[in-house]
Formats: C-alpha cells, structure tokens, sequence
C-alpha cells in the first residue's frame, strides 16, 4: 500500500459567504502523478493551500505526509508556481543558492541545466526557465512535489521532455500533484481530479471520464453556411478545419435542419474528446 | 481575398527570427501557427499587421482599418470598463456615430459580457478578457482578424467560447490567423504552419500533414527507460519514432495523430542540425 | 537569513537605475550644491544714470557690476532697466538726493545690495561732501519671501506634477502592451501622441491657475502685469515639461524606471533654476545647466510679470528659449515614440533594393 504523501477529506473552506472548496476528497499516493483540472475559480489554488496548512479548513481535514500539515511538513514540498517563482534579475547559480540555503541544503546544480549557470534568466526562452524552475523546486529532494500549469506555453517537444522529467520523478518514489486547464496536459497524467466550483465533479484516467460520451460529427463542404445555420439555430457547434464541425450536446435535428436548408453533409456520431467531456461534465448540475 | 507572408524574412539586430516563412491568410479560412515559446509566432503575426518589417520576402495585408489585432499581452485597457473599451474601439476605428451604439451592443451580447459592461477591464477574469479583446478587433467588421495566444492560460470554458467567436469570424468571411502553443488548436485548423526557431518545418491542411508522416510510429508500455533515442513519454507509456520505418522490438505499431506529428517534424529538425 | 541578503545584493547590483540614484546622485546633488548654492551674491548688475553718473560709478566697486553709465538717461529709464530685469540696482543721480532704485524680486541680491551700499556710504561722507542717498526697493518693498517664492514655487509644483503624470501616463500603454495594438490601429503617431498630452495639459493648467490664486489670497502676491503674456509663457513652459515626461517614457521599460528618472530631473531644477539662489551668482561650471532648465525661464517670465509688469517686448529671450526648448524636446519625444508606434525599418542584410521585403497593402 502506498504511502498517502497528501490527503484532503471532505474538506471544505468557506470565506464569508462564498464556499471555495466544497467536501473535497482527494489523495496522492507515492509514485503517482494525479492531475487537478478546472477552470478558473474552480478552487484549485484554495485547495492546494488546505494540504499544505496554509489555510485552515473549515470543515474536514487535510492531512500532508500523514499528519496535520505543518512547516516541517512543507519542507519536504517542492513547488512550482505558474509564474515559475524564479528571479529574473539573478542568474540559474545565484536562485539555486538561494533556494538551497533557505531550505538548509547543500547540493551542487544539476547538470542538466550547469549549461546556463551564468546567465540570467530572465534572458532563457521560456522552456529553458521552466526547466530551471523545476531543477530549483527539487534542490532539497521533496517527497510531494506540486507544479501549477507546468508546460503552459511550451511547444509539445518541450512539453513532452519536461514530462520525462516529471515521470521521473515519480518513479523516484515521490508524488506528484499537477494542477492544469490544459487538455494536453490532463492526458499525461496517471488519473485527474476534475474540480468546478468548489466541488469535485468527477474522477478517474481519461478513458473513465470521457466514457461513452459522443459528440455528432457534420462533414460538409460548404462549412461556413452549415456553421452559421446550426450557430444560429443554438446548438453547440464548433468547427474543426477544413469542412468538419463537431456538434456537442444537445444535437438532436442537427441531421434534419441541414437537409432542410439544402446542405449537403455527412452526418455521424463518434467519440467525444477529454475537451468535449470536461465542457460537457461541468455544465450539468452536479451529480451525486 | 488573399493575405499572407510569402517566404518572408525578418531580423532583430543579427539575431535572424524568421527565415523563409510563409503563413498564408485566406477568407472563410482559420490559419493557425502552432510553435513553442520563441519559435517566431509572434513575430510572424506582427509582420503581418504592420508592426515589423521584413528584410526580404513579401507581406499582403488590407489597410489598418480593415485588420483586427489581438496581441499576446492585454488587448484592452484594465483602467476603463467594458463599455468605455469599446467606445473607444468604435472611435478609433472610425465606425459611423448612428451606428456605435447598436454595434457595440451585438459585440456585447455575441461575447456574452452584456452583464458586466461597466465593469472594469481589469477586474475581469482572464478568460473574459479575451473575449472581450476579440470584440473589440471584431468590432468594425475587419477583413483580416490576428489573435496572438488568445487562448493561452484561458479556462477550458472560455477557450470554446473564444474558439466558437473565431469560428464564426471566419463561418461570415474573414481571414483569420492565430498563434497557439496548443498543438490540439492546431488539429481544428484549415491551414497550419509549424514553426520552431524561426524555420517553418511543416505546413498545410492538417490531414496533408499528418499522411506526410516519414518513417514508423509506435508505442513502448511500461518502460522505465527510454527504448530509442527517438523517443518521448506521454503519460505512461513511450511513443518511438522510426525514421527507417522499422521499430525496435517490443514497440506496438500506432497511427500517429497530429500531436505526434508534430514531435516527429520537431525531432527530424534536431536530427538535422545536429547530424 | 543571509541567503536573502546576498540575494538582495545580487539583484541590486543589476539595477543599474537604482544604483545610479542611491550612489550617484548624492554625489552628483552635492557637488552641484557646493557650488551653486551661494547665499553671497558677488555680481549685482548695476545701472547708473544722471548728470553725476560718471562720478557715482566711479564710486561704485564689487559687488556692483557697472554695466551701463548713461549722463543723459533719467529715473524712468533707470526703472525700466529694473522692470526688464537688466538691472538689479539702478542709481540715479542729479536732484538733492542721490537715488538708489532696487528690484525687490531679487530678494538676495537686494539684501547684498543693501549690505555693501551700507558699508560703503560712511567712506563717501568721509572723502568729502557726497549728497544723501535715498534707497527705494521697488516692486517688493517689505522683502517678502513668499512674493518671490510663490511664482517660482508654481513652476516647480508644474514640474513635479507635468513631469511625472505625464510619463506614468505614457509608460502604463507600454507595460500593459496596449501602445502595440495603437501602433495597428488608423491613428498616426502625432494624434496619439497629441491626445495623450492635450488631457494632461488641461489639468496642468488648471493647477496653475488654482496655485496662483492660492498663492494671492493667502500670501497677497500681486499680479501687476499682462496676464497674456503670462498665459503665453505658462504655456511654453508646459509644453517643455510635458513633453520632457513624454520622452522619459520612452526611455523606461515600467512606472518605477519612469519615476525614478522623473525624480534625477525635478531635482537639479529645484537648486539651479533660480529658484533660490540667483543664477549670475553660480560658479561658472554650473551656470551653463541653469541655460537648459525650462525652470529658470518661467521663473524669469512669472516674477517679471506678477511683480514688475514687464513687458512682453521685454521678455522676448525667455520666451522664445522656452518655444525652442518646446520644439526640441517635443520633436525627440516624436520621434522616439514613433518608434514605438510605426514599424521600424530593420537593417537588411543586403542593401539590394530588389531584397528588400515588399508589403502590398489593400486599400
């Protein structure tokens, strides 16, 4: 059984009126990578500062490392903001000293990264300050490590090399707790935890969530009046290149009202994808 | 209509930011330019509205009264409100008086911010300043719409939305290039162009892009290391690529999709300039 | 602890801004005031007219600078010496008295003046029979502080503010990164630059009007002279510092860099414009700055005016400085920010004209 390195128990944090985090349960074991997804305002941030004690629940628990989250606890955390928590002004060395002397280490920087020591980084493409970022949050060997939107705005080579580097990590024994709103990144994850406003809409790999979900596909060659016609009739449509829409929800009569106006298309059910079943998943009323 | 980059080159100093690019624009067509941080995207889509210069090639593009620009950062202004952004879009663009007031109104409901239209830009979330960055470049009925990572950093919800406005853009006529680092926003595309260090290294419909495919492409579970050189992670598992054709043992044989095609065009570019 | 120190340390260094403000400028502002600073006068530009004149100059030594003996010229003549500002004393001689005439708004000079005309007058009685002296201080005659504070303190209130606002304003479309999305839009470059300066200049103006009427009913400063002439010069000096904050916004990348250089600006103004101490009396290597402050020519037209009436004709080297300096500083400030607005033409790696990009734009 593995050990449980973050758990959230029916936790909930209300501020005034407003409820941020609504009975959340949620857990990171060792060796896995769990993934957060939600909008904005979902409650991530809220959640996120609950494991680590930041914030007091008030109703529930958190649990870091087994116990009630504490400073000692929050050493063994290694975290990476969205805005990377780097220092523009100073070089790769001078924030991994930095860093390594505030948590009271000594260790010597990587050398995957030894190649940009001097310069600022401000100066590196954004790959290479994510890459730095990440080196820095692991220069006192965490147990749990939480990375906010960790490839946002990298290419999918970068994104997948940064991945091997998260893999990695986990398969070092630690956990890994990803929050994102970004499809590509959801799917790299071993199970997600899909949050909308405050509350814990559904969870599982993708294949669970995305389910029997379908979506009806339209092929037509005159897409922009097929667009316009189902656009303005109110169905969810969205287009997808060269003569494909994808029509989700609600898409009964979609076949009938192309034919009707003299269109010709193809029309079909398929598979929906983790997009189409998030978006689909967070406008119900939440289930049981 | 026509509009577009044509083999352009373009250069900051002696550091070279495009070289031989080009980025077609076409009515009724979205154009996507999908690349990782510093590939030039934002350079391709400022040398098209005008903001820069190329030192060779050629750029086509309507007047400035007919372009709509979105760029990377803002796109509004945080200290008016919703409403004043827009008035102040309608002035700039020389809408006619009579005409302000009901356009500015349809733009409002169509990105779906009638609600809060004396809010401040500032205080609105960042997926309803995106929305309401691309009325504002909507607002006059642009020929040409230019959307520099509308999407990035958005929620999930706004992206459609943000996507179904672009959609409708281009379903009543208008040119539209985008710059993404989402390869998935590319895959919906009419036209791609993949660029990376200033080097276009794959474009076209994406379906043209995906047959284009050299070698073999195949799928390694549960390993811990990694099975060729030519491979990367995602999720669990390893994807391999053959440029031969013939994949290392215990590789199952996948088709690729188009975010496989574009680390394959990605890994045959390093291949190039390292071998 | 001291991983956050060294980190500070490190980071500053970089700044290079800020460093030049904590270590430079102290230096620099301490030198400057060495050496402007002087509340000893040692030149006052005299002026002596009346039958007696050649006698009465003769008389006269350092800290009186003789500029102009003239036997035929009268009091009225003498005056207006003093009302153009060509002359800080004016001795006028013929008639029982011997009349020494003094610009009130020269309140230093004027108590130089006084001093030295004290210590000389016993030598005179002494070396023979010397017709009393009568000593008239016009246009400020109690000496009061504040009449000759208050038109130049309006100045540099107007510099600090003008100064500032104006390249915050300037400075926020570039941080927020909307100054691109004006550069796509049909505006040219003089209507932006024009339209972020004109709201500024209205409120600018409307504070000098509140702080001169402030200033004259609760100090009881007097407005003698033509307010035209006034407008015109308030008007310049405007433009200047505007146009100064516009261009100190192009040069900064955000709102503290903006603020910072505002600051290295205002500063040098408060001690070389006049303001305090009179400019004829800084050591030469100093004086020269005091000729490109806007400061010091405002300051010359608003005492000149509110205290002596002076005359436009009489003013016309201030006022066309000031128009110079307006067209300079306001023409930089376009071209830099055209810059920001228009493409720039990159440098091509072959002059070719046939290699140059070509754009074809619709109409």
């Amino acid at each position: 059984m593995a050990e449980l390195l973050a758990e959230a128990a029916d936790v909930s944090r209300r501020f005034g009126s407003f409820t941020a985090v609504d009975t959340v349960g949620l857990a990171v074991a060792a060796g896995e990578v769990v993934g957060l997804l939600g909008a904005n305002g979902a409650g991530k941030t809220t959640l996120i500062r609950l494991l680590l004690g930041l914030l007091q629940p008030s109703d529930g628990s958190a649990r870091l490392f087994g116990a009630p989250p504490s400073v000692a606890g929050r050493r063994r955390v290694g975290y990476v903001p969205q805005t990377l928590g780097l220092y523009t002004d100073l070089t790769v060395a001078e924030n991994w000293s930095f860093t390594a002397a505030s948590f009271g280490v000594r260790a010597a920087l990587p050398g995957r990264i030894s190649g940009w020591r001097n310069e600022l980084v401000g100066a590196l493409p954004l790959g290479t300050q994510r890459e730095v970022a990440f080196a820095v949050a692991l220069a006192h060997r965490p147990d749990l490590l939480i990375l906010d939107e960790p490839t946002s705005g990298v290419g999918p080579l970068g994104r997948a090399r940064l991945w091997e580097e998260i893999r990695q990590v986990a398969d070092h024994g630690a956990g890994v707790l990803v929050t994102t709103h970004n499809m590509e990144e959801a799917q790299e994850c071993d199970r997600l935890v899909v949050m909308a406003d405050g509350r814990v809409v559904v969870g599982g790999t993708v294949a669970e969530i995305v389910g029997e979900r379908t979506v009806v596909e339209v092929r037509c060659d005159d897409w922009a009046r097929a667009f316009a016609l189902l656009d303005a009739n109110g169905f969810e449509v969205q287009a997808h290149g060269q003569g494909v829409l994808r029509v989700a929800g609600q898409a009964a009569g979609v076949g009938d009202l192309l034919s009707r106006e003299g269109l010709d298309a193809t029309v079909g059910l398929v598979r929906a994808n983790l997009e189409e079943a998030f978006l689909a998943i967070i406008s119900q009323p939440a289930a049981a | 209509m026509r509009w577009g980059l044509e083999n352009v080159r373009v250069s900051y100093g002696r550091r070279v930011a495009l070289d031989g690019v080009t980025v077609p624009a076409e009515s009724y067509r979205v154009t996507v330019v999908v690349g990782g941080d510093g590939a030039g995207k934002s350079t391709c889509l400022k040398t098209l509205v005008g903001l820069v210069q190329p030192e060779a090639g050629a750029v086509r593009r309507p007047a400035k009264q007919r372009i709509g620009y979105v760029p990377a950062t803002a796109g509004l202004y945080a200290d008016l409100t919703v409403q004043e952004n827009l008035d102040f879009s309608a002035e700039a663009y020389r809408l006619p008086a009579g005409q302000r007031g009901p356009k500015e109104d349809e733009m409002l409901e169509r990105v779906g911010l009638a609600g809060v239209r004396h809010r401040l830009g500032g205080q609105l979330s960042g997926g309803m300043q995106r929305k309401l960055a691309v009325g504002l470049a909507l607002l006059h009925a642009p020929e040409l719409l230019v959307l520099d990572e509308p999407t990035t950093g958005v929620d999930p919800v706004s992206r459609a939305e943000l996507w179904r406005l672009i959609s409708r853009a281009a379903a009543q006529g208008t040119a539209v290039a985008v710059a993404t680092t989402y390869v998935n926003e590319a895959a919906r595309a009419a036209s791609v162009v993949l660029l990376e260090a200033g080097q276009v290294l794959a474009s076209g419909a994406p379906d043209s892009i995906l047959g284009s495919v050299p070698g073999a492409l195949g799928v390694v579970r549960d390993a811990a290391a990694r099975p060729t050189p030519l491979s990367w992670r995602r999720g669990a598992d390893w994807r391999v690529w053959a440029p031969s054709g013939e994949l290392p043992a215990g590789a199952e044989p996948a088709s690729p999709d188009f975010d496989d095609a574009v680390v394959v065009a990605e890994l045959a570019s390093e291949e190039r300039r390292d071998g | 602890m001291w991983a956050m120190v060294t980190k500070e340390f490190r980071q500053l260094r970089r700044d290079r801004r800020t460093v030049a403000m904590m270590i430079v400028l102290p230096v620099l502002l301490l030198v400057v005031f060495g050496y402007a600073a002087s509340f000893n006068v040692n030149t006052i530009p005299t002026v002596v007219v009346g039958p007696q004149a050649a006698q009465a100059a003769a008389r006269l030594h350092a800290p009186f600078d003789v500029t102009q003996v003239d036997a035929t010229a009268g009091r009225s003549t003498a005056q207006s010496r003093l009302q153009d500002g060509q002359a800080i004393v004016a001795v006028v001689t013929g008639g029982s008295r011997v009349q020494v005439l003094m610009d009130g708004s020269q309140l230093l000079s004027v108590l130089t003046a006084e001093g030295a005309l004290a210590k000389m007058l016993p030598a005179g009685a002494a070396a023979g029979a010397a017709p009393p002296v009568s000593v008239h201080i016009l246009y400020n005659p109690r000496l009061t502080t504040s009449w000759v504070m208050v038109p130049g303190l309006t100045g540099l209130i107007l510099v600090f503010i003008g100064t500032l606002i104006t390249s915050l304003g300037v400075v926020r479309e570039r941080q927020t990164g909307t100054i691109e999305q004006l550069a796509v839009m049909p505006l040219r470059a003089r209507d932006v630059i024009a339209g972020k300066i004109a709201p500024y200049l209205m409120v600018a103006a409307v504070d000098l009007v509140l702080i001169i009427l402030v200033g004259m009913g609760v100090f009881h400063v007097p407005f003698t002279g033509n307010v035209g002439t006034f407008a015109l010069g308030a008007a310049l000096f405007l433009l200047v510092t505007l146009g100064i904050g516009v261009l100190i916004s192009t040069v900064s990348q955000n709102q503290g860099q903006a603020i910072q250089l505002a600051f290295m600006i205002m500063l040098p103004q408060v001690l070389l414009s006049g303001l305090i101490f009179p400019v004829a009396s800084m050591a030469a290597g100093v004086r020269w700055i005091s000729w490109v402050l806007p400061l010091t020519y405002f300051i010359q037209i608003s005492r000149g005016v509110m205290l002596k009436a002076t005359p436009i004709t009489a003013l016309w080297q201030p006022l066309g400085l000031l128009a110079l300096l307006a067209v300079v500083v306001l023409g930089l400030a376009i071209v830099r920010f055209r810059r920001d607005l228009a493409p720039s033409s990159r440098r091509g790696q072959s002059a070719d004209p046939q290699q140059r990009g070509t754009e074809a734009v619709a109409a």
